[in-house]
């Protein structure tokens, strides 16, 4: 997880006089960032969030296999709109565990699933109240837990009756609808985040400066990335085939991996694009946007006619040699960026300065 | 996977000789030259290494490495070191600091990784290394022989998750440890996997028994406040240096001090003395002839002296990417990542090498 430091933030042109104005570009950079990337992509999972707490209530009232079909729907747009925002390592996103309660993964001791497990068993009432639910584990009142609540062993009881576990799945919907309206609303104002990040300087509490200010934008594509490689494809998928675990992939009940992992993609390559990394690039540095542009489109292409079971997808050479090809060309993108964008932008990701060292 | 992969970085860099000397052998003492400080490095080619430093600043002899390092543990009596892989890492390179030998690798045990620090008992006779059975997620302390080759005699609990930092304290037997309570798994990297729930303590173990003494741990709201760094004073206390993984607005208090019998307790200063640390601080040290202590912010560009009697904020330094710190007379000798090297007392000189985290005094 590397953190970038500017030293020397040049941006593309030279340092400003003192009390100058900004230098264009990182101020155009975050601001892009906010109004074409974050903002968006907030009220996506905030609008699908909802949509989805009202079709899981549907179900619980008058259940059928449409009206599962309708709430499964529902949680993969919700999943796949979650997918093209994680990569907003900051912000409101941040305070009380919002992060982990959307989405707790890996859950690799699978302390989230047994309480999950737990909550059915023992049709625990306070599960099925938005209110007493986000006060429990982290795990069990997100996407994850959703999940295994309308795919998982025992989901198919949801299109005759199964009160309690919809209940419970209805109350994960409510709290996930809660918290993205909490961090939709936090974006959208300019007195919030957004206006900090627009507006870094001496007094403000969380960027002091435009290079750290624009420092973290980036850091959403070197974390995205290596969070892509690092945990979502190598969680699962081994060096060799023998050493794929298609049970520890995300959301591989619901058939969402290679879709997250798209999505993933898609909202990196989205930010890349219109938060107009490319466009400030001196004439020698193109190079570079054209690489990553390119490195995007193999990624997208290799990931476009892949099974949506994992295990289909890792069972399948072929397939499987497209998966894996995915992860080589995100470290190639992780190259890019993380030494050449940043090269050419004056920025130097810290040496001594990694998470938790 | 992670673990596969530095394993075969190691046995590839062991056969190939990559262990070794840097440089042709030379004497590495002289009026005043001698090596007083080490410190792990990456050169231009992105190569790994260990430094020996003089007081000023001039970088004596090299030891190759096989990938990352971080902190170094020294036997300062029988003049010997051990480099330790970075977190999580799967090798520690012993080397003699007279250079009367070759370094030599050790491996991580099965199923064990180390986390960086390590610590010698007072005779010297065995080394103490933090490290994490990963499987259980569960901190460790592994026991080696140094009479015996460095074999691996026995490991005790940490009582915590995510040991980082080690010492032994004055009584020579009472071992303080840093449980960071961050979880991760080598197959996820270095990506943390237990933000909203991680438990970080600061305890102490008697090394002779392997046994908890004392489990410390901060109030609980502040259950994010990695604690991770540690240096001891000149009266016996543990000062200890925090990162914190909660909201980038929050601005918790960031150095404490514990000790056994006492209760741990965080600095008390105006919130504002806190702002300029990124909510990172990445080396403590402590100068019991200067009754100060310093801690380093590689993220804030900070190097700050605290009076070690009063606790009060003495000093504030910038120095980009400020991180390694050691005791030196007059003050303290600091490293950086921009490969930038600030004896106390002197200017920052910049080498072709940036710093790792740590720099280990060599002479006591």
């Amino acid at each position: 997880m590397m953190r970038l430091l500017a030293l020397a933030l040049c941006l593309g042109l030279s340092q400003p006089a003192e009390g100058r104005a900004a230098p264009a570009p990182a101020a155009a950079i975050t601001r892009a960032a906010t109004d074409a990337v974050i903002r968006p992509g907030y009220a996506r999972f905030r609008a699908a969030s909802e949509t989805l707490e009202k079709d899981v209530r549907a179900l619980c009232e008058a259940p059928g296999p449409a009206q599962l079909e309708t709430a499964r729907a529902a949680f993969r747009d919700t999943a796949l709109a979650w997918a093209t925002i994680e990569m907003v390592g900051f912000g409101p996103v941040r305070a009380q565990n919002r992060l982990e309660r959307i989405l707790f993964w890996p859950d690799r001791r699978g302390t989230g699933l047994k309480q999950v497990q737990a909550i059915l068993a023992s049709e625990d009432d306070t599960a099925t109240d938005a209110a007493t639910l986000a006060q429990k584990s982290v795990a069990v009142q997100g996407l994850g837990a959703l999940e295994y609540v309308l795919f998982g062993t025992g989901a198919a009881t949801l299109a005759e009756a199964d009160a309690f576990r919809c209940r419970y799945g209805a109350a994960i919907g409510t709290n996930l609808a809660k918290i993205a309206a909490r961090i939709s609303t936090a974006w959208a104002g300019d007195d919030g985040i957004a206006g900090h990040l627009a507006a870094p300087g001496p007094g403000n509490p969380l960027f002091r400066d435009e290079s750290e200010a624009v420092g973290e934008v980036t850091d959403m594509l070197i974390h995205g990335l290596e969070q892509l490689r690092a945990v979502r494809l190598n969680g699962f998928l081994g060096e060799t085939p023998d050493k794929d675990r298609p049970k520890r992939a995300l959301l591989w009940r619901a058939g969402l991996t290679i879709a997250t992992v798209k999505a993933n993609l898609d909202g990196l390559r989205d930010l890349f694009d219109k938060a107009g990394f490319a466009d400030h690039l001196a004439k020698e540095d193109r190079w570079i946007a054209a690489s990553i542009r390119f490195e995007f489109a193999q990624a997208d292409d290799a990931l476009s006619a892949l099974p949506a079971r994992i295990a289909d997808t890792l069972a399948d050479p072929q397939a499987r040699e497209k998966l894996a090809f995915v992860r080589v060309v995100s470290s190639s993108l992780s190259q890019l960026v993380g030494e050449h964008l940043t090269a050419a932008y004056g920025l130097t990701a810290g040496f001594s300065s990694l998470d938790g060292d | 996977m992670a673990a596969l992969l530095n394993r075969r970085a190691l046995l590839a860099a062991a056969g190939t000789g990559l262990l070794a000397w840097i440089g042709a052998p030379r004497a590495l003492a002289g009026p005043g030259r001698e090596a007083a400080f080490a410190a792990a490095y990456k050169d231009r080619d992105g190569r790994f290494g260990v430094a020996l430093i003089a007081r000023d600043g001039a970088i004596r002899a090299r030891v190759a490495l096989p990938d990352r390092g971080h902190d170094i543990a020294c036997d300062r009596a029988a003049r010997r070191a051990v480099a330790f892989a970075r977190r999580p890492g799967y090798f520690a390179v012993v080397f003699d600091l007279n250079r009367r030998a070759e370094p030599v690798t050790l491996q991580a045990a099965p199923g064990r990784h180390f986390f960086g620090h390590g610590v010698f008992s007072p005779d010297g006779r065995l080394l103490y290394a933090t490290e994490n059975d990963f499987e259980a997620a569960r901190g460790l302390i592994g026991v080696y022989d140094a009479t015996d080759g460095f074999r691996r005699v026995g490991e005790f609990d940490t009582h915590g998750m995510d040991p980082h930092e080690l010492l032994l304290m004055p009584d020579g037997r009472t071992l303080a440890v840093a449980n960071g309570g961050i979880e991760t798994h080598p197959d996820f990297g270095r990506a943390k996997l237990n933000l909203a729930t991680m438990r970080p303590s600061l305890v102490f173990l008697d090394r002779i028994h392997g046994t908890l003494v004392e489990t410390h741990r901060l109030a609980a709201d502040l259950y994010q406040l990695s604690i991770r760094h540690m240096a001891v004073d000149g009266s016996g206390r543990c000062w200890f240096g925090c990162q914190y993984e909660g909201p980038r607005g929050d601005v918790p208090p960031l150095v404490g001090l514990a000790r056994p019998g006492d209760a741990i307790r965080l600095l008390d200063l105006p919130g504002e003395a806190w702002a300029g640390f990124g909510n990172y601080v990445g080396s403590v040290a402590c100068n019991p002839t200067a009754d100060s202590v310093a801690v380093t912010s590689p993220r804030g560009n900070l190097l700050a002296t605290f009076d070690a009697a009063s606790g009060e904020l003495v000093g504030r330094e910038r120095l980009e990417e400020v991180c390694g710190l050691a005791a030196q007379a007059g003050g303290f000798f600091a490293t950086a990542g921009t490969g930038a090297i600030r004896p106390a007392n002197g200017k920052p000189e910049h080498v072709d090498l940036v710093w790792d985290n740590h720099v280990l005094r060599l002479d006591g």
